[in-house]
Order: C-alpha cells, then structure tokens, then sequence
C-alpha cells in the first residue's frame, strides 16, 4: 500500500464513527494524534486502506468524576492529564507517567488512548493505568464491554480489539486519602526517549512508614506490562524503612521476563527493575514523610 | 595591516559581542535551506542502496523499474560519462557500483521520477543480482592475512609513524607505568539537514548543483571527473548548510544529482536523504581502538608514550588516512614527551563509511592520554592540575612529536583559569551537595589542543574579494561556506572594522563557485582564522581603491583623503560610497577588490606521520562535575567550565556558540551516542536510537578564553571549532571516576555500562574484603 492510496475519513461524531466501522470492509485504523501512527506509517508497518481520523471527536476527550469513578475519554492528549487538578489529586500515578512521555511536543498530540491503543510494552500510562485498576470501556456499534486493564493486553502490540470496536471510555479507581503514587522511568536519556524500564507504583499508607498494600507494575521487562505481586505482598510486611524498600527490590528481578535488544540487555534491564523500584519506593516515602 | 588592526582599543567591530548577521532569518525559520526548496517542473531523485554490506554485483536488471509511469530515468554505472568513483584523497568510492558493494551505503543505482512515491517505487522495481560475500565487521580482523581483501591493496589504507627518543629504555627506568585500551563510538554528525540538494542542466549544458557542502570548488572538480566535464561549465552553490561538522566535507550527493540532472531534460531534480538514507550512506566518526602505555618519574615527568590507534575507516578512504595522522600527532596531548613511540592504522572494513568530523581523531585519543594524565596523577598523590602544568610545552619548547613549536600556546593558561574558576576551587563543597544518597558527584578537568589548516604536504591558502555595490554597500565573498559557525559574522566584522563603516553595510556571501573565490575548505578549525585573514588582505585593497577614486574624484592628492564612518571626505568635501560606485562604474573601472594569502607552514615534516606537525594549534581546558545515579548507571553533566586559547576573540559571542555546542556534542559523544553496526547491517536506524543531548541534558556552561593573540591571525585569532568537544570527553571520563571510583574504558559511558563498572567495581571490594 502506498502512502498516497491511502484514505482517510473524518467522522464527525462518536455514533458515526462506530456506524463506519460496523459497516466498512476496507482494512482500516483508527488515528487518534498520530505521533505513533504516522512513524508506523513512513516505516511501512501500519498502511491500512483507511484512516479513521477521530482526532475531532471532542465528546471523546473529558477527564471527569462520576460515581466514585474517575472517567476519561480515550483522545484525551498527556497534556490535558498532566494539567487536570483532578488527577494530579486522585491519580498523581498516572500525571506523572504521562509527564514522562516523550516531550512537550507528544505530550500535546499524543493522547492516552492511543498510548493504550499501540500496545506497547514500553508505553509509559500503561502502568500506571495497572496500578490504578483501569477499566476500558471498548464499543461497536451496538455493543459495550468493560475489559479490565491486566486483560486488555495479549502480546506486545496485540489487544483483544475486535476491528469494529474502539476505547470509549477509561475508568480509573480515584485514590483514597493515604494512597500515593509515583511513575519511575529509565530511558536513555531524559527526555524523547523509549523506556528501557519503567515503573508505576501506588501505595495504601497508614501512618508513619507502615503501608497497608499497594501495587506495582512494571513495563518494558515483558511481552506486556507485569504486575510485580511478590513484591507488592512484602509492602505490608512492616514498615518501609530503607532496609525492607532494597529488600523488596532486590525480589523484583525475579518478577520480570525481559529480552536484549538495541537498548539494553536482558541483564540491566533486570538489575534496573530492582534499582527502579528501589528508587521509587524511597522517593514516595520521602515525599509521604514531608508531605 | 592597518593601523586599526594593531590597537585593539579602537576597535569598533572586532572582539565585540555582534550578532549573528545570519541570525534573525535562522532563528524565524526565514531562511530557506537548499533544500527546503520547491519547484513547479521538479522531478525526484532517489538513491538505490545496496542490499549487502559485502557482495559481488553479477547482474542488474532495470527494464520494469524503466517501464513505470512516471519515471523519467534510472541510471546506472554505465551512465557515468567520466570516472566512476570519488574520495577527496584517493577516489576509492564508485558513485555508482559496478562489480562489488563494500558496504549498505554504496549506491547502485539512480532514479528520477515525477513522485517521491514512484521514485521509491521504482527502485524496489530494480533487481540486482548479488552474491554475497565474507563481511569484514572488525577492523583488527580486517589486518589479519585471513581477512577478505576489500581494496586492491589490501585493507590497512594507510599507516603512521612518530618515533622520538627510546622508549624501551624510558619504560625501564620510567618509577610509574599506566597502560590501558580505549574504544570509541562511531558518532555520527546528526546535522538537522539530511545531505541533500537540486541538480539542473540548461539549453546549453550549463550545470548547477545546490548541496550543502564544505569546499565547493573540490566538489566541482570531483563532479567534473565523474561527468568528464569541464568544470568551468558546472557551477557549485554549497552554503548555507544546515549543520556539517565535516559531515558534508566529501562529497554527498553531488555527482548523483549532476548525473541525473543530465537526463530530466533541463528540469531540476532533487534528492534529500530520509534520515534512515542518511545514517546508511553518511560518513561518521572513526571508531577507535586505542592501545596506550604512559610513564612518569616518581616527580611526575612525563618519560614516555607508546600508543597503537587503529582506525575503523570503513569501505571506503575518504579522509581516512589523514584522521588517523591528525590523531597519531596528537596522541601525546600538548606535553612534551621525550621518549614517543606512536603508531596509527586507518583500515577497511565493510562497516558503513568514516570520514571527517569535527576533532577529526582527536577525540579518540585524548581521552586516553589525559585519562592516562589522571591515573599518574593518583597514583603519585599529585595534583591534576600541577602534573599537567609540570608537563606541558610553551611556545618554542619541543612537543611530543618532536617539533619546536613556534606558534602561541595557551595550555599553560588555560589550566592557571581552570585552577581559579569558582567550580574548580569549590569542588569539594559542590561534590557533598547532592540531591539523593545514592547520588554521587565528581569534578574533573582535561586539556587538549588541535591543529589549525592543514598539515604538511597539503597547499593551504585563503582568499576574499570585496565589491562595492551600487547602493554603497560591499559584498564580501569568501569561499568558506557558512555551515552554522558564524564565520559570516566573523568576515563581515573584518570588513567593517578595516573599511570603517557600520556592519550593516557589509553583505557576505560565501560558498559559490560563481561568485566567491576558491579559498579552500570549512574545516580543520581553520575559517575564521584563514577566511577572516583573506578579508583583511582584501580590505585594506578596498580602502586604497576607494581612497585613490576619491582623490581622483576630487582632484586631490591620495594622502588629502580620509575614510570616514561610512563616507569619504577630503579638506571639508564629502563623497558617499554610492558617489564613488557610479564614477566608477561610468568610467568603466572595476568596483572589486581580492586579497590572497598561504596559510603559514611548518618547514620541516615529520617522517612517516602523513602531515604532521601543524604551525598552529588552539588549545583548551574543560573543567566538569557530573552526578552519577549509582543506583540505574545514569551520568548527568551539571556544569561545565570552558577555557579556550583562541588566540584573541573575534566576536565573544561567537566563541560561546561553539563552546556550548561543542561541549553538548562532546556531552553526546561520551555519553549517549553511538551508530551500532553487526555484520555490516546498521542496527541504529534514525533517531528513535541514536540518542543525542536534548536541552535537559545541557549544563550550564561558562567560557573563559585566554587570549595568547597569535601573530599571523587576523586581528590576532586563531581557530577554535573542534578542540571545544574534546577535552570534555576525559573530563567526564575522569569525573566518573571521580565520584563512584569506577573507571570507563568504552564509550559512551551509558547507564548500562557505568553500571556493570560500578558492580565489577562492588565485586571486587566484596572479593579483596574476604
Ligand atoms: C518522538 C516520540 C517520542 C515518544 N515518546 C514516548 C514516550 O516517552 N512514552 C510513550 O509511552 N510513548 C511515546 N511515544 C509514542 C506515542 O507518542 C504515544 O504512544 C501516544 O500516546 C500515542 O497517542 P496518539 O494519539 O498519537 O496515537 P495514534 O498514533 O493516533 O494511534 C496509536 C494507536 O492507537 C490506536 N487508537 C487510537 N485511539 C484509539 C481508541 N480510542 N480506541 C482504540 N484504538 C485507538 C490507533 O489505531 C493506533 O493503532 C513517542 C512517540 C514519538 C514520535
């Protein structure tokens, strides 16, 4: 397919959207800010017949509260996450990875629900997204299924995304009052970079440094995003002075199934989910203690 | 020379914080580059790449590539009029392979077509039938007898020799030895334009080709050997260029363009490099392998220095075989060593293509001589800063490589103001001020030095015209191409200082085989001091031409006539310069002035060294504190002291554009950059992997130039373009060390490989505590 015999189609609301891809028998994708669509698209790996442009679809873009539930729209851009005094309050997790991705630039075309959508072990919401319990409200035409984050995912770049349906909707647990987060990236270099390891971590405290339990979810060690349970099982196991946090990370490279590849090896990539957590956990206890 | 080039205090130009000239249309994105450009009756050129780092080419087939609509031409070897190959020393490099590809970057084949898309289409339609051979992937590999020959003559291109004193006997009495191994990263240029540019051909055969490029009249002459043309019939616009940094000295696409522009019939055609083209067929940086022994007297005396360099140079030469002799002279740092025993090999591989790049060698080995400086230093309980200053040569004293070196030295300086900066002095309070108990902090300096035009056996000259315009302005024409410097801003300061009018008044062009003389290349740190010189031959040309026209104009006597501040006057009469353009102009006389100059040489060459020494040299010290997150392996640059011998200063500003950007690309080179190629097959594809600083990578960076003015300059400069990335480089090595203990020997230092030295360095400890 070349580029230039590619179409594209624009439609203007959600309902329209959903009515194309019921009825479409051309191969298509659906492109949201492009910054990875576009990439894909110049390197010969994404050419579908059609572009399903949803950049405009402005009732998909909304960060809202609704029934003890936090809900946002999949075309909501890293930028509208970072700047949300919502979530900065009750999902700091998730304004923290989006910071991290790529910069100023992706921040402000790249939206969460094609960070979701590509699939990526490496893509840097998807942890926090796990830490926070996301739900993803995925539709057709005339279906809607909630999915559980840790079931999205079937492989690095595979989803259980039938080719009519799309994200609608993103559902996130608000945190509690003494629940915190922190997302911990290693890239190689500060910014515009791809994660070498990353990891999201929540945090359920009491008082003082003891914790009630949390989760941790590491991304770029695996075909998807792995949920460190071990290690999440020894929060609890006292309080998180500095001894138990390098205790705890030292368990997390045995958590982790991670590949060489141009970036890294297998090895550091391992020794560098420990230093990860390692770091995280001392950074949100510093941060909870001088709160 | 005038009278304003002796007295700095009168200077209304020279020395001065003046804006880029350049600037406004840059900084807007006003300014469009060559290849930003867009035509109505355009076509595309593209470039067929080989599909093998290594093969023998038995056949290929172009007809259905032919047959596509749209295509207007597909071009092979066969279509070369003249010879078919090109290198700037020795033309090993086909322009379009016939029997054998070397490497991924060779070109095959050429297409032009009415589309990007049909071009590209086109070149999948080509087939080529390759056989392919045994890849040369290691350049040690490549000097065994057992290696595939990749060149007639073998695969070491070349080799270099500097032997002075006896080392053996040095080494025997020497109280401290250091010997280690160093490798280097095969950096890349990483320039914003891509190589690329516009070929056309008219009515009557004319051609114009518009590339970015470092020396336009080789290309032209490298051009008119391939087409068998007579270069006075092919004209050559190289400037401006959007970043070079000698990645556009060889020729890019030039010849490529050329050729097709001879069969699109009169329409232009462009080709621009994607930037995964670019980093497949660009030259980059020589990856060295640098073998190095030191010894010192227990007093901390430099006795000896043996070094081995081997040079991975890749398929081809280019400029190869003079980066290894610029490396090998200046192995020894600027000391003085009596006993040396240097030897460098420039060889083929199948590994893309090396060439020139800004330190052209030096960087490869000054971070083994200065880590060496270091390591004795530690070693002796000395201070780093004493045992350089012990060591170093002054003007006139004998260097390493056995020269009495006559030209200014500012070593010696430079590390007196290293030793008073502020960072140097209060290291050990900044060094506690870290943010993180895992984090440790280290302050480390480096010297290092680096010849200026080129070395023995190359003719080295500079020239400048300067044209009184019709308006009274002046046209400044200098060959050296501005490829982001600032050399613009540097001649237009010349002029106006030595013509006495306001810089604005000045109009520079350069880089154009019509319009401005050959003045030899943008390189070897040698434009301001060589074009900025060629201008103030010219101009003092340009005052007598408007001083005698004034007189005759006025019917008075030559020495009866001043130059004012933008206008001429004489016992109370006032002319303007657009005056003196028209009487000239009316008597049919001419309006233009050149001046011409060589470039000062070294009488004496050294045997075997392939061009050493240089006369001129400029020198500089870096000063750095990193942090290193001895947790991850993550090594951050926090401030950076820059100290450079420029001789004096042409524009201050200019100076600190190229200390920063020299220190970020020094801060990209050790850290973060490196083109993997395995088996000849690049595995760095674009910028998803190459890792260069961004803004938060960039330190705070002072400048503190030590002026040693150097006689032969212009107004007393010098060239400082490379040298500002190279001390950096052992700097940060030595800064490392500094804060965790640990020691890199490869670069770039990435966090995985600070890392893994910081835990052999636990292990060992945990080992000797047992
Ligand atoms: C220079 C650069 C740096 C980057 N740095 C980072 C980084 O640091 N971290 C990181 O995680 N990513 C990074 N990225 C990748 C990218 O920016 C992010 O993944 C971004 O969030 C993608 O969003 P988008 O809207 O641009 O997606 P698009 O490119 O538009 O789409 C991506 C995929 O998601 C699908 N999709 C989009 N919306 C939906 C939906 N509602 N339902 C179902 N499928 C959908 C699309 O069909 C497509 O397959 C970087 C990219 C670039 C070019």
């Amino acid at each position: 397919m070349l580029v230039s015999e590619i179409d594209m189609i624009t439609p203007s609301s959600l309902s329209e959207c959903l009515a194309f891809l019921a009825q479409t028998n051309k191969k298509h994708k659906l492109l949201a800010g492009g910054t990875d669509a576009t990439v894909r698209m110049k390197e010969g790996n994404w050419r579908p017949e059609v572009w399903v442009n949803i950049k405009n679809l402005k009732e998909l873009r909304y960060i809202e509260e609704k029934e003890g539930c936090i809900h946002i729209g999949p075309l909501t851009t890293h930028t509208d996450i970072v700047r949300s005094p919502l979530l900065q309050k009750k999902a700091d997790v998730l304004v923290e990875a989006s910071r991290e991705v790529g910069a100023t630039q992706m921040q402000n075309m790249g939206t969460i629900g094609g960070n979701i959508g590509t699939a990526s072990p490496a893509g840097d919401t998807i942890p926090a997204l796990y830490v926070l319990g996301a739900i993803l409200e995925i539709s057709s035409l005339d279906t809607k299924r909630l999915v559980p984050i840790e079931q999205f995912f079937t492989g690095p770049g595979r989803t259980v995304l039938r080719v009519n349906e799309m994200i609608t909707n993103i559902l996130i647990q608000p945190q509690v009052p003494n629940e915190i987060g922190i997302f911990q990236k290693l890239g190689p270099r500060k910014a515009q970079s791809i994660s070498i390891v990353n990891v999201a971590i929540s945090l359920r405290m009491i008082e003082g440094r003891h914790c009630q339990g949390g989760k941790i979810a590491f991304g770029a060690v695996g075909p998807t995003i792995i949920r460190a349970k071990k290690c999440e099982s020894l929060l609890s196991q006292g309080p998180l002075t500095e001894d138990l946090i390098q205790n705890i990370a030292k368990i997390a490279w045995k958590e982790v199934m991670p590949i060489t590849d141009v970036r890294a090896t297998a090895t550091y990539r391992r020794d560098m989910a420990s230093a990860l957590l390692e770091r995280g956990l001392y950074r949100l206890i510093r941060r909870w203690e001088n709160r | 020379m005038t009278d304003n080039q002796t007295n700095p205090e009168s200077f209304k130009w020279v020395g001065k914080r003046v804006k880029r000239i350049d600037g406004p249309e840059k900084v807007t994105g006003e300014l469009k580059y060559m290849t930003d450009y867009h035509f109505d009756n355009m076509v595309w050129g593209k470039v067929l790449q080989s599909e093998y780092p290594h093969a023998k080419i038995n056949h290929i087939d172009t007809e259905e590539a032919k047959k596509l609509p749209g295509v207007i031409c597909v071009l092979t070897h066969k279509d070369i009029p003249g010879f078919n190959g090109f290198g700037i020393v020795v033309p090993d490099q086909p322009v379009l392979c016939s029997k054998v590809v070397r490497c991924t970057g060779d070109a095959v084949a050429l297409v032009a077509a009415e589309t990007l898309e049909i071009a590209e289409q086109a070149l999948s339609l080509i087939k080529v039938d390759y056989e392919p051979l045994e890849v040369v992937a290691d350049a040690e590999l490549a000097m065994t007898p057992s290696a595939p020959r990749l060149h007639p003559d073998g695969n070491i291109h070349s080799q270099v020799i500097i032997k002075n004193g006896d080392t053996e006997k040095a080494f025997q009495e020497a109280d401290i030895i250091v010997e280690n191994t160093f490798y280097s990263p095969r950096q890349m240029h990483a320039f914003i334009e891509t190589e690329g540019g516009w070929g056309v051909m008219d009515e009557e055969g004319f051609i114009t080709i518009r590339c970015p490029g470092q020396y336009a009249y080789r290309d032209r002459m490298q051009i008119a050997r391939s087409l068998a043309y007579n270069p006075e019939r092919i004209r050559v616009i190289s400037s401006p260029i959007g970043g070079a940094f000698g990645g556009k000295d060889e020729i890019t696409v030039q010849i490529y363009l050329a050729l097709l522009a001879m069969h699109t019939n009169g329409r232009p055609v462009k080709i621009h490099y994607s930037r995964e083209e670019s980093v497949i067929a660009g030259i980059k940086r020589h990856p060295f392998k640098v073998q190095m022994k030191t010894a010192a007297k227990s007093d901390g005396t430099l006795l000896a220095n043996e070094v081995r360099a081997v040079g991975d140079t890749g398929a081809y030469a280019s400029l190869g075989g003079a980066v290894i002799a610029l490396a090998i002279e200046h192995s020894c740092g600027p000391y003085k060593i009596p006993n040396v025993d240097l030897e460098g090999f420039c060889v083929y591989t199948n590994n893309g293509i090396a060439g020139a790049f800004r330190g052209f060698g030096v960087n490869q080995v000054c971070m083994g001589i200065e880590t060496h400086m270091d390591m004795i230093a530690e070693k002796l309980g000395v201070d780093p800063i004493e045992l350089r200053k012990k060591n170093v040569y002054h003007q006139g004293e004998v260097s390493s490589v056995g020269h009495v070196v006559k030209s200014s030295v500012g070593t010696f300086k430079t590390l007196e103001t290293a030793e008073n900066c502020d960072l140097w002095r209060n290291r050990e309070k900044y060094k506690t001020e870290v943010s993180e108990p895992w984090k440790k902090r280290g302050v480390s300096l480096a010297t290092s030095f680096h010849g200026i035009g080129m070395g023995i056996g190359l003719p080295d000259y500079g020239a400048a015209s300067i044209e009184l315009l019709q308006d009274g302005k002046f046209l400044v024409g200098v060959g050296c191409e501005e490829i982001g410097g600032g050399n613009s801003t540097v001649y237009a300061q010349v002029a106006a200082e030595i013509l006495n009018c306001d810089i604005s008044n000045i109009h520079v062009v350069q880089g154009d085989t019509s319009r401005t003389l050959d003045g030899g290349t943008v390189t070897a740190s040698r434009s301001t001091y060589t074009g900025g010189r060629a201008v103030a031959t010219a101009a003092p040309n340009m005052v007598k031409l408007l001083t005698q026209t004034a007189a005759e104009m006025l019917n008075l006597p030559a020495s009866k006539v001043t130059i004012n501040t933008n206008y001429i006057s004489a016992e109370g009469k006032k002319l303007t310069y657009q005056s003196i353009y028209q009487y000239l102009f009316d008597n049919r006389k001419t309006t233009r002035v050149e001046g011409h100059f060589y470039l000062p040489k070294e009488k004496e060459g050294i045997e075997g060294s392939g061009g050493a020494p240089h006369h001129l040299y400029g020198y500089l010290t870096h000063v750095v504190m990193v942090e290193v997150d001895t947790l991850t392996g993550e090594t951050d640059v926090l401030r950076v002291v820059s100290i450079p011998d420029a001789g004096k200063v042409m524009n201050p500003q200019g100076l600190e554009g190229q200390t920063e950007g020299g220190a970020v690309m020094g801060i990209g080179y050790t850290l973060f950059e490196d083109i993997l190629i395995e088996d000849g097959y690049h595995k760095t594809r674009n910028f998803t992997d190459y890792i260069i600083p961004t803004i938060r990578e960039t330190p705070l960076i002072e400048t503190f130039p030590v002026e040693e003015a150097e006689a032969t300059g212009p107004f007393g400069a010098k060239g400082i373009g490379e040298v500002v990335m190279i001390p950096i480089i052992a700097a940060i090595m030595s800064a490392i060390h500094d804060a965790t203990g640990a020691r890199i020997y490869h670069l770039p230092a990435t966090p995985e490989r600070v890392f893994n030295a910081l835990k052999s360095l636990k292990n060992k400890k945990t080992q000797s505590a047992r």
